[in-house]
C-alpha cells in the first residue's frame, strides 16, 4: 500500500509474498488440527461423559445385582475415574484450543493479508461504455429477483403453517379465567376492588361491599375454619389478597421475609426473604416489640407485591415472589417502631415516612413507579412520627392522597403530590387511620374526638370544612370503619360505637368487655369485630344493635380483617386463619 | 465535511432534514415512552429455588459448556445426614466414597465426617457441572438444602438465558444485579 | 444402624409426594464446635461496570466519525476494530450489544414488567442517533461483530447486484420477526440466532458454532456476509441513513471516474455516475413506477392476511403457549416429559388463559409482521424503479460501512495526501 513496495523489484514482492503464503498454510493447517482434535473430543462425549457412558452404566446395574462383587466395584472405580479425568481434559482443551485458535486463525489472517498486498498492483479499470445500458439490465434482474425472493417467502410461509397445524391444541377452557387485559395495563378496577390489595381493602375503610363470610366459627369446634397455616415470622402486618394469593410478611432482628399462602388450601406458595438491599442498615433499628419490625401492611398493584419495614426497607416482588426491585430509604426515627402502611393507587406506591420524636425530621410522602421503583415524586411533611395510614379518595374531581399526623390531616394530589388542603384538627400520638364515609374523611384524634371533613376544600380548612364532630367513645388505636351511611369504632377496651355517618350523631353503643387492638371491618351488611383474645362478633350494620354471630380461634389478634369472597383472613399471631363455608 | 459547501438548499437536502427531524421525534416518542420502564440498574438471571424442579436442563442448556448453574448447598438447612440421598444413589453398595456409591457423576460433592454421626457435604465447584442430580435426591428425601443457582462468577449474562429458554419449572427470573443470588435458608418454625 | 436407615429413606419415599420442603431431618447440634460455613456468593459484574461499558461505546462512536470523516484513515480504523473485537467481543462477550437491544426495548415498549436497562437503551439508541446525522460509523468499527466479519475478508468477490437486492430485503425480515417475537415476550430471536457470539465465548451450541464459521469461510470471500444479508439492526441503521446529513464521500476532492473506489469496495456499496445518455423511455418508467405505486396497498394487505395466517404456528414458539397445548394434548395422550406438565396441572387455569392471551398477541404480532413484510417488498419494488442522478462515483449511504477502504484506492485522494506525486501515479496506470 505504499510507496516503497510499488517500486521494489517485482521478484522481490513476490517472494515476499510467498513466504507469507507459506505462514499462511502452516497457520491455517494448525488451525484445522485444532478445530479437528475438539471435534474428535466432542464426537466420544456420548459415550466417555461419566454420566453417559453405557459401559459403566452397565457395570452399575451388574453391581446392584451382585452387590459383593469386589471385581466390579473396582472396575467402576478404574472407569469412573478415567472417564472423569478424560472429561475435564476436554474441558481445558476446548479453552486453551480456542485461544490457540484465535491465534491462529490471527497468523493466519494475517499473513494472508500481506501476501495479498506483497503483490497488489492497482490498475485503473477500463472505462465501461456499456454502463448504462448494464445497469438498466440489472435492474430489470433485481426485480425480478425481489419477486423470486417474494415467491420463495411466500412458500416458506405455507410450509412453515403447514408444519405447525393450524388448529393448535388449545381450547378455550371454560373453568379458565377471563383473558387478563394487555400485560403492561394495570388490572381494571374492578378487579382491584374484588381484592384485598392494601391495609384494610381497596380503598383503605375496612368494608367490603360485596363479600360474604361466614357469621360463626369456632377453632375448638372446627366449625367454619377452612384452614389455618402458620406464620413463620411474626409481625402485626394485615393480610392482603390478590388473586387466589395472600401476602403477609414478617421479621425479627435478623431477618425479613414476605410470605405467599395459597387462598385455596393455605400452604405457605413462596416465602422470599429480603435481604441485601442496598443501603439497608447492618444493625436492626430498635423498636418495641409491641410493633416488631413488620408493622406496615403490604399493598399489591395486581402485578407486584410491595412490602415496607421498620429499618426502611422497601421491596417489591413479582406475585411468584421473584425480585422486582428494593431500596432502602433511610431507618424511620420511630419510638415504637414505624407502622405506617403502605397505599397503592394507579401503579405508583405511595409511602408515608413520617419519623423524629416530637420534632419534625426528615419526615416525607413519596410516590414509586412500581414497575422500577423510581420515585415519581417525593414532598416534605413537617410532622413528627406517625403511625396511620394514608387512603388515596376520589373527592372534589381529584385523586387525594389523605394523611394523618400531629396536628394536621394533609391532603395532596396523587397525580402531582402537590399539597391540596390541611385541617389542624390532631392531638396525641396519631395512630388511627383516616378513612372515607359517605363523602367525608373521618378521622379519630386519639381518645379525643371523631371529625367528619368535606375532602373539597384548599388550603388551611380548619375552620371551614369540619362537617361534624362527636367526643364518644373515641378510639386511641383502631381505625373507624364504615360503610357509607354509618360509621363503627370500637376502643381498646372493647366499646363499639355507632355514628350516623351524614351527622354524625350517635346512634347506640355496645360494651363488649375485653380487649379490642384490631379495627373493625364492615362486609356487607355485617361488622366484624376482633378481639385480642381470639373472640370475634359479627354485628348487623344498622341503625340499631343486633348480633349476628360470634366466632373463636385460639390466638392473639392484632391485624385487621380481610374480605374477599365468601371468605374471611384473620393474622393470628401464630398463624394465618381462612373463615368460610366449605 | 462530506457535503459540498456550495451545494444549494435543493430538494434531497430538504427531504433528509426533513426525515432526520421525523426520525429523531421518533426516537424522542420512544424515549418519552420508555422513560418510565428504564431502570438505572441492570438485571442478572437467577434461578428460583421454589420453582425448580431438577429437571436436569441447566447442565446441558447453558451456552457455556460447563454450565454456569452449579450447586449451592444452604449448610444451615443441612441435616448433615450419614445416608445423605444428595450424595449416595438411590440403593448405595456402601456408605462410602467408593465411586459405585456416588451420585454425582463428576465426583464434585465433598463428604467429610464432623462427628458420629454427622457429615458434611461441601460442592467442590470447579467440578460441578449443574446436573442437578444431588439437588434432586436432596430435595425428594432429604431437607432440600442443596439447590441450583447461577453462579455469577461463571455466568456471561446472555441477553436471553439459554437455559431459561428451556426451564422446566419456568425459574429463570431477572433479579436485580445487586442481590444476585436467591439462596435458601432456613426455616425459623417447623 | 444402615438398615435402619434405609427403612427410614423408603419410608419418607412414600411420604415424599406430600410432603413439602420442610426440613425432615432437624439439623443437628454439634458438640465438636464445628462452625456452620455459608454459602458463598460470587459478585456478577458489578452494576457501574456497566456504564464503563457504555463510555467505552460512546467513545468508540466518535473516535469512528472522527476517523471516518476527519483522518480518513483505514488504518485507524482497523485498529478501532481490533480494540471493538477485544472490548466488545472477547472481553465483554458480545453482550449487551446494540443489535440484540433491539429486542430489549421492543420487550420493554410490550411488557410492563420488564423494566430496561437504561445502559442496554444507550446501546440501541447512540449508534441509531449516529446514524441519524454521519451514516454507519458504528458497522465501521463498533460493532464486534462487524469487526471480525471485516477483519476475515481476504479475497473480496462481488455479489452481483441482481442478488444483492433480494439479499438485502433479508435484515429486514429478521427485524420484524425478532421484534414480534420480543414484543410477545417470546425470546430473543436476534440473540438466539447471532452465528458470531460463540465466538467471542469460546462456546456454544453445534449448530451456532456450525453457523457462525460458515458465516466466517463465506466471509473471507464475501464481504461481511451476517452485516449485509441478517442483521436487523444494520436494517434499522440503514433505514436511519437514509435521513444522513453528512455522507461518506470517496474524495473530497474531483472524481476523476477512475472506478477504483468501485472495484474496492467489497459491499458493493458504490454507486457509479449514471451517465447523461436518455436509457429508457421514459413513459415505459413512468408507468411501471405508477403499477409499483398502486401494488404497494396491495402487498402491504397481502402481507397483512398472510401474517395472520402465521400467528398459531407462530405462537407455538412462545414456551408459554406451548405448555399449554402440551398440557391440553396430555389430557388425551400421555406426555413423554411430564415434568414440565407438573406446574400447570397443579392450576392450569392461569396458563391456559395466559397462552390464549399471548395467542392474541400473535395475531396482531404477525399480521403487523405480515404488513412489514409486504411494505418492504413493495417499497423495494418502488425504489428499483426510481432513477438517481450521479455526477460522480458515490457510496450509497445505506449499504456503506464507512469502512475506508475506497479511501485509499482513490487516485486523487492519495495525490491530495502526498503518498504518491501526481506524475507517477498517472504513468503507472498507464501501463
Amino acid at each position: 500500500m505504499n510507496l516503497a513496495l510499488i517500486n521494489s523489484g517485482e521478484a522481490g514482492a513476490r517472494r515476499t509474498a510467498k513466504t507469507w503464503l507459506i505462514t499462511a498454510w502452516i497457520a491455517g493447517l494448525f488451525c484445522l488440527a485444532i478445530c479437528a482434535t475438539i471435534l474428535y473430543q466432542h464426537a466420544t462425549a456420548t459415550t466417555n461423559d461419566p454420566w453417559k457412558s453405557p459401559q459403566l452404566l452397565k457395570l452399575k446395574t451388574a453391581l446392584a445385582a451382585a452387590p459383593k462383587d469386589a471385581q466390579i466395584k473396582a472396575q467402576i472405580r478404574d472407569l469412573d475415574l478415567k472417564y472423569r479425568q478424560r472429561f475435564f481434559r476436554r474441558l481445558a482443551l476446548d479453552r486453551t484450543g480456542g485461544w490457540l485458535l484465535l491465534g491462529g486463525m490471527a497468523v493466519f489472517l494475517a499473513a494472508l493479508w500481506r501476501a495479498k498486498n506483497s503483490d497488489q498492483v492497482l490498475s485503473i479499470p477500463q472505462p465501461n461504455l456499456q454502463a448504462a445500458r448494464e445497469a438498466l439490465r440489472v435492474e430489470a434482474r433485481s426485480r425480478l429477483a425481489v419477486a423470486g425472493f417474494a415467491v420463495v417467502c411466500v412458500g416458506a410461509a405455507a410450509a412453515f403453517i403447514k408444519a405447525g397445524d393450524s388448529k393448535m391444541p388449545l381450547p378455550q377452557n371454560p373453568a379458565a379465567p377471563p383473558v387478563p387485559a394487555a400485560a403492561d395495563a394495570l388490572p381494571p378496577l374492578a378487579e382491584f376492588q374484588a381484592n384485598w390489595p392494601r391495609f384494610r381493602g381497596p380503598d383503605g375503610s375496612g368494608f367490603s361491599p360485596k363479600a360474604n363470610p361466614p357469621l360463626a366459627w369456632d377453632e375448638g369446634a372446627k366449625t367454619n375454619l377452612l384452614w389455618k397455616s402458620a406464620i413463620p415470622l411474626p409481625g402485626f402486618n394485615s393480610p392482603i389478597v390478590w388473586g387466589g394469593r395472600v401476602f403477609l410478611s414478617g421479621g425479627d432482628a435478623q431477618k425479613r421475609e414476605v410470605y405467599c399462602f395459597n387462598a385455596a388450601d393455605g400452604q405457605l406458595a413462596w416465602r422470599r426473604a429480603i435481604e441485601n438491599v442496598p443501603g439497608s442498615p447492618a444493625k436492626a433499628p430498635e423498636v418495641l416489640e409491641q410493633t416488631g419490625v413488620a408493622a406496615p401492611t403490604m399493598a399489591t398493584d395486581g402485578r407486584r407485591v410491595y412490602a415496607l419495614f421498620a429499618n426502611g426497607d422497601l421491596a417489591a416482588l413479582g406475585l411468584d415472589g421473584a425480585p422486582a426491585w428494593s431500596k432502602n430509604l433511610g431507618t424511620p426515627k420511630n419510638q415504637y417502631g414505624h407502622a405506617t402502611s403502605l397505599a397503592i393507587w394507579q401503579g405508583k406506591l405511595i409511602v408515608q415516612l413520617d419519623q423524629g420524636d416530637s420534632e419534625p425530621a426528615n419526615s416525607r410522602l413519596m410516590a414509586f413507579d412500581g414497575a422500577t421503583g423510581k420515585v415519581v415524586w417525593e414532598k416534605p411533611r413537617k410532622v413528627p412520627g406517625s403511625w396511620a395510614s394514608p387512603i388515596v379518595v376520589e373527592a372534589a374531581g381529584k385523586a387525594q392522597i389523605i394523611t394523618a399526623a400531629l396536628p394536621s390531616l394533609i391532603a395532596y394530589d396523587a397525580v402531582s403530590g402537590a399539597e391540596l388542603w390541611k385541617a389542624d384538627v390532631l392531638e396525641g400520638e396519631v395512630a388511627p387511620s383516616p378513612i372515607l364515609a359517605g363523602g367525608l374523611v373521618c378521622i379519630a384524634s386519639p381518645s379525643s374526638k371523631l371529625i367528619a371533613l368535606r375532602p373539597d376544600g384548599s388550603g388551611d380548612v380548619t375552620k371551614t370544612h369540619v362537617a361534624w364532630s362527636n367526643e364518644e367513645n373515641i378510639p386511641d388505636v383502631t381505625s373507624p370503619t364504615s360503610n357509607g351511611e354509618l360509621v363503627f369504632y370500637v376502643t381498646s377496651s372493647g366499646m363499639l360505637t355507632c355514628l350516623d355517618a351524614k351527622d354524625g350523631t350517635k346512634l347506640w353503643e355496645h360494651d363488649f368487655g375485653t380487649e379490642i387492638q384490631a379495627s373493625p371491618g364492615i362486609s356487607g351488611n355485617r361488622v366484624y369485630i376482633v378481639a385480642t383474645d381470639g373472640h370475634a362478633w359479627v354485628v348487623e350494620a344498622g341503625r340499631e344493635f343486633k348480633e349476628l354471630g360470634a366466632g373463636k380461634l385460639e390466638d392473639h389478634f392484632f391485624a385487621s380483617p380481610a374480605f374477599v369472597g365468601d371468605r374471611l383472613y384473620l393474622r393470628g399471631n401464630a398463624a394465618l386463619y381462612c373463615i368460610g363455608v366449605k | 465535511m462530506s457535503t459540498n459547501p456550495k451545494e444549494p438548499v435543493n430538494r434531497r437536502n430538504f427531504l433528509g432534514a426533513a426525515a432526520r427531524v421525523a426520525a429523531m421525534t421518533g426516537v424522542g416518542a420512544l424515549l418519552g415512552k420508555l422513560a418510565g420502564a428504564t431502570a438505572a440498574k441492570g438485571t442478572v438471571w437467577q434461578i428460583d429455588p421454589a420453582k425448580c424442579v431438577r429437571c436436569g436442563k441447566c447442565a446441558t442448556a447453558c451456552v457455556l459448556e460447563q454450565s454456569a448453574v452449579k450447586c449451592v448447598h444452604a449448610y444451615a438447612v443441612c441435616g448433615y445426614c450419614e445416608l445423605c440421598t444428595g450424595y449416595f444413589g438411590p440403593e448405595p453398595n456402601e456408605l462410602t466414597t467408593a465411586a459405585e456409591n456416588q451420585l454425582c457423576p463428576t465426583a464434585a460433592i465433598q463428604r467429610t465426617y464432623i462427628e458420629d454421626p454427622y457429615y458434611q457435604y461441601h460442592i467442590d465447584e470447579k467440578l460441578c457441572i449443574g446436573c442437578a442430580k444431588c439437588v434432586d435426591g436432596c430435595n425428594r428425601y432429604g431437607n432440600g438444602s442443596l439447590f441450583l443457582q447461577v453462579r455469577h462468577d461463571r455466568c456471561v449474562n446472555c441477553n436471553e438465558c439459554a437455559i431459561a429458554r428451556v426451564c422446566a419449572g419456568d425459574a429463570f427470573v431477572r433479579v436485580p444485579v445487586d442481590q444476585p443470588y436467591l439462596l435458601k435458608t432456613k426455616p425459623t418454625t417447623s | 444402624m444402615f438398615r435402619r436407615l434405609l427403612h427410614l429413606l423408603f419410608g419418607l419415599l412414600l411420604l415424599s409426594a406430600t410432603a413439602l420442603a420442610e426440613q425432615r431431618f432437624p439439623p443437628p447440634d454439634f458438640e465438636s464446635g464445628y462452625q456452620l460455613p455459608t454459602p458463598t456468593t460470587p459478585a456478577p459484574r458489578a452494576g457501574l461496570m456497566q456504564y464503563a461499558d457504555v463510555v467505552v461505546l460512546l467513545s468508540a462512536l466518535a473516535l469512528a466519525l472522527w476517523l471516518v470523516y476527519r483522518t480518513r484513515s483505514r488504518r485507524g480504523i482497523t485498529a478501532l476494530s481490533l480494540f471493538s473485537l477485544a472490548y466488545f467481543g472477547f472481553y465483554r462477550k458480545g453482550c449487551v450489544c446494540a443489535i440484540g437491544s433491539v429486542q430489549n426495548v421492543a420487550l420493554a415498549l410490550c411488557d410492563s414488567h420488564y423494566a430496561l436497562p437504561v445502559t442496554v437503551l444507550i446501546f440501541f439508541l447512540a449508534p441509531l442517533t449516529v446514524a441519524l446525522f454521519a451514516g454507519r460509523a458504528f458497522c465501521a468499527a463498533v460493532c464486534p461483530q462487524g469487526a471480525i466479519q471485516d477483519l476475515v475478508l481476504i479475497k473480496p468477490l462481488k455479489v452481483p447486484a441482481w442478488l444483492e437486492t433480494p439479499l438485502g430485503l433479508i435484515p429486514y425480515l429478521f427485524l420484524g420477526a425478532g421484534v414480534c417475537f420480543a414484543a410477545t415476550g417470546s425470546g430473543f430471536l436476534i440473540c438466539r440466532y447471532d452465528p458470531l457470539v460463540p465466538f467471542f465465548r469460546f462456546n456454544g451450541s453445534e449448530l451456532m458454532i456450525g453457523l457462525g464459521v460458515a458465516f466466517l469461510l463465506a466471509g473471507l470471500f464475501v464481504g461481511r456476509p451476517y452485516c449485509r444479508f441478517l442483521c436487523p439492526y444494520g436494517a434499522l441503521l440503514r433505514l436511519a441513513t437514509l435521513a444522513a446529513k453528512w455522507r461518506v464521500r470517496v474524495t473530497p476532492d474531483t472524481c476523476t471516474q477512475c472506478a477504483l473506489c468501485q472495484h474496492s469496495c467489497p459491499f458493493g456499496a458504490m454507486r457509479e455516475p449514471t451517465g447523461m445518455q436518455k436509457r429508457e423511455p421514459l413513459k415505459t418508467s413512468r408507468l411501471r413506477l405508477a403499477t409499483f405505486l398502486l401494488l404497494l396497498p396491495v402487498l402491504v394487505g397481502l402481507g397483512a392476511w398472510g401474517g395472520s395466517q402465521l400467528a398459531t404456528p407462530a405462537s407455538k414458539f412462545n414456551r408459554t403457549v406451548k405448555l399449554a397445548g402440551r398440557y391440553v394434548r396430555s389430557l388425551t395422550t400421555p406426555d413423554r416429559f411430564p415434568m414440565e406438565l407438573q406446574r400447570v396441572e397443579a392450576n392450569p387455569g392461569p396458563v391456559l388463559a395466559k397462552a390464549e392471551e399471548i395467542r392474541q398477541q400473535f395475531l396482531l404480532g404477525a399480521t403487523l409482521f405480515g404488513g412489514w413484510v409486504g411494505l418492504v417488498f413493495g417499497v423495494k419494488f418502488i425504489s428499483l424503479c426510481l432513477r438517481r442522478n450521479r455526477t460522480d462515483f458515490e457510496p450509497d449511504p445505506g449499504t456503506c460501512f464507512a469502512c475506508a477502504r475506497c479511501f485509499e484506492t482513490c487516485p486523487s485522494e492519495r495525490i491530495r495526501r502526498g503518498w504518491i506525486p501526481a506524475e507517477l501515479e498517472t504513468a503507472r496506470s498507464k501501463e
